[in-house]
């Protein structure tokens, strides 16, 4: 048995990032939900502070850190998430990779797809997006596409729901 | 009596008028007692309408389901009709049923009769039928499994009045007679035996650990009504504390070790006698066939077709005396992860593993291991784990004042202990990929080695957190429909978990693939 883990190996195959990014209205809709999440946080710990009497000072510190921390939150996390963010939709599988501080990759064969679900929230709508969930037989496999435009979310869903019409089997 | 339906739908077992009351009682005796009693301090006057009615109430609700539940059986369908007011019919599909299961309680062995549960691949979606006579039970999962593989269905069934059976040892949709028995129809498929029980497996039992769970709570359980016997005051306490403080303290503490490895020896071994015996795994129908149990009868069917996969776990313990389980992934089963084999010599496990598998040596066969980086990472994991414990002793020894030497040794032996579990953690990671087959090595403790045929794999996922992604390591994920759903490959280079996932599954990740300009043929992989 040949230990593969080390040393270098340059010629092995690496996955390519999927060809499309998703709608460049995602950076507003990430923002205003990163920013509706985190300033109830910061309130109810500054409140807490308050509130509490006899709470020593540094507590206080860490109120101005989780502060900072949640305004870095919602300044950076939307554009990493914007870069990192990707999908494809060939006529044989489905692509996305997606993450902003791990990276997730999903690849699942249309011909194991069983459902295709577009899901729009009501501040998605404000944005004018749309989310794909593609799943399979499998409860691990699930693929969802974050963000799309809504129009394209349509086309994308119809083109899915086509081609997984078209295949036989239980997709198990 | 509501008359029966017709049209080739029967009813239950008779016997189930027997058994159902005598559950209904069971369930009801407490709150008929507290009744009782409640009444008989009140009030003597109404004892002689409470008493019929207290008798009357299981025999009637024990009845109606028997009335009212009917199931037959057409050329293509198995249907169960049953409820007085919300009627509900179940029906399966004959070729959609994956499995059929048995199983009786004491009672139902008693009475002679079985419960039958139809699997049809569908979650949360199985065809009860509690209770049919014990023949009948046998006739039918013959003949649904039978059915399933026939080339083409038998002619329908005769219409027929339930009413005259008595559970008479044949199936009620057939007339009794060999020529028309359920098994006449298919050509009788010899059943290849493959493990029965040993008794000298009954070593591996005090090594499994499995009930320990139940002995504790069963301990708790003790401890609670202790509580409440009168003798357990703290005059009592106080005493027997003193006069325990004037022996050895190592004395009684080596006492009550001997006391509860005894009750565990005790308790392990009868736990697997019970469960296990009359053990018996044979392939018959293109099915894997598994009868056991000592007082609760169980025989469950899995269908070969729909096996994907085989678990071997050997837990630590297990290891040390060369022992294993079994377990197969299927899909469309209720349960996918079925355990086929007791706690048994790690030799056999394997045998009948390859046997499932039809492959020799996925179960093996030495694994690719992961280097370096990925034992640094199981060490790391282990250590973190470690030191969150010690600093949550620490903020207690803080709270409590007591004395860091104590901290200290307990600290060193987390640590080393730790480390022995990041080192086994290590060592049991591990993938290959071997005639069609994804193996992945995983567990800390126990070993686990899981197998998956690749045709089951229904997706990718490869996920790398921060950690990982700065040395390069991710985790891939195979996702399936069998057993729990997904297989993962930990801590694998990102290179070789794309390479893995591309021989696994040619074609599947086809366009997603970029090679280097020199190499246009794959990689092959490394096994």
């Amino acid at each position: 048995m040949s230990d593969v883990g080390a040393g270098p190996i340059v010629r092995e195959p690496v996955l390519r990032a999927p060809a499309n990014r998703v709608s460049p209205q995602a950076i507003g809709f990430w923002t205003v939900s990163a920013l509706i999440g985190d300033v109830v946080l910061v309130i109810g710990a500054l409140v807490a502070w308050l509130v509490i009497p006899g709470a020593p000072g540094w507590v206080g510190l860490l109120v101005l850190l989780l502060a900072v921390a949640a305004v870095a939150h919602v300044v950076l996390m939307p554009r990493i998430r914007y870069r990192v963010h990707r999908w494809e939709v060939t006529d044989t599988a489905v692509h996305t990779r997606e993450g902003w501080i791990g990276r997730e990759t999903r690849i699942a064969p249309i011909s194991r797809v069983q459902t295709v679900d577009s899901r729009q929230g009501a501040l998605m709508r404000l944005f004018g997006l749309a989310s794909i969930t593609v799943t399979t037989a499998s409860a691990a496999g699930p693929i969802t596409v974050d963000c799309l435009d809504a129009d394209t979310a349509a086309h994308v869903v119809a083109r899915l729901t086509a081609i997984t019409a078209a295949t036989e089997g239980d997709a198990t | 009596m509501i008359p029966s339906p017709g049209n080739g739908w029967v009813r239950l077992s008779p016997r189930k008028l027997l058994l159902d009351p005598v559950k209904a009682v069971g369930q009801a005796v407490v709150p008929v007692v507290v009744a009782l009693i409640g009444i008989s301090q009140s009030d003597m006057r109404f004892w002689p309408l409470v008493f019929p009615l207290l008798v009357i109430a299981p025999l009637v609700f024990g009845a109606l389901p028997w009335l009212t539940t009917h199931y037959r059986l057409t050329d293509t369908q198995i249907q169960v009709r049953s409820g007085i007011l919300n009627k509900t019919t179940s029906t399966a599909p004959l070729d959609r049923v994956r499995s059929v299961d048995l199983e009786a309680s004491v009672l139902h062995r008693v009475l002679g009769l079985q419960k039958v549960q139809v699997g049809t691949g569908v979650d949360d979606d199985r065809i009860t039928l509690d209770a049919l006579a014990a023949a009948d039970a046998h006739a039918l999962r013959t003949s649904l499994l039978g059915r399933r593989i026939a080339a083409e269905p038998p002619p329908p069934m005769p219409a027929r009045e339930s009413d005259h059976d008595l559970g008479q040892g044949v199936w009620p949709g057939h007339v009794p007679g060999p020529a028309q028995a359920a098994p006449a129809t298919v050509p009788p498929a010899p059943a290849v035996p493959l493990a029965t029980i040993d008794w000298s497996w009954l070593r591996f039992a005090p090594f499994s650990l499995g009930r320990l769970v139940l002995l504790v709570g069963g301990l708790g359980v003790l401890s609670q009504v202790a509580d409440e016997l009168p003798i357990w005051n703290e005059d009592t306490a106080t005493s027997a504390w003193e006069w325990l403080t004037q022996f050895a303290v190592v004395a009684i503490v080596v006492v009550l070790a001997v006391a509860g490895l005894g009750l565990w020896l005790v308790v392990s071994v009868a736990g697997y006698v019970l469960q296990w015996w009359g053990f018996r795994l044979v392939r018959e129908h293109g099915s894997l066939h598994l009868t056991s149990g000592l007082l609760t009868t169980r025989s469950i069917t899995v269908e070969e077709a729909k096996v994907r996969g085989v678990e071997m776990t050997e837990p630590v313990l297990m290891r040390l005396v060369g022992g294993a389980e079994l377990s197969t992934l299927a899909t469309g089963v209720e349960d996918g992860v079925t355990q086929v084999l007791p706690p048994c010599p790690r030799t056999v496990a394997v045998g009948v593993g390859e046997a499932v598998l039809e492959h020799p040596g996925p179960l093996t066969d030495p694994l690719v291991e992961h280097g370096p980086r990925a034992r640094r990472r199981a060490w790391f994991r282990q250590l973190r784990n470690a030191l969150d414990v010690i600093v949550l002793l620490a903020v207690g020894w803080w709270w409590f004042d007591l004395t860091w030497w104590w901290l200290a040794a307990l600290g060193a032996a987390f640590l080393a202990l730790a480390a022995v579990v990041g080192e086994a953690s290590y060592r049991h990671l591990g993938h290959a990929l071997a005639d069609d087959h994804l193996v992945a090595g995983s567990g800390a403790l126990a070993r686990v080695r899981t197998v998956l045929e690749t045709d089951g794999i229904i997706g990718w996922v490869v996920s790398q957190s921060w950690w990982q992604r700065r040395i390069g390591l991710a985790d891939l994920t195979a996702t399936t429909a069998a057993g729990t759903e997904r297989v993962v490959v930990r801590d694998v280079r990102l290179e070789v978990a794309v390479a893995l996932a591309d021989a696994a599954t040619p074609g599947l990740l086809g366009d997603f693939v970029a090679r280097g300009s020199d190499q246009p043929q794959p990689a092959p992989h490394p096994t």
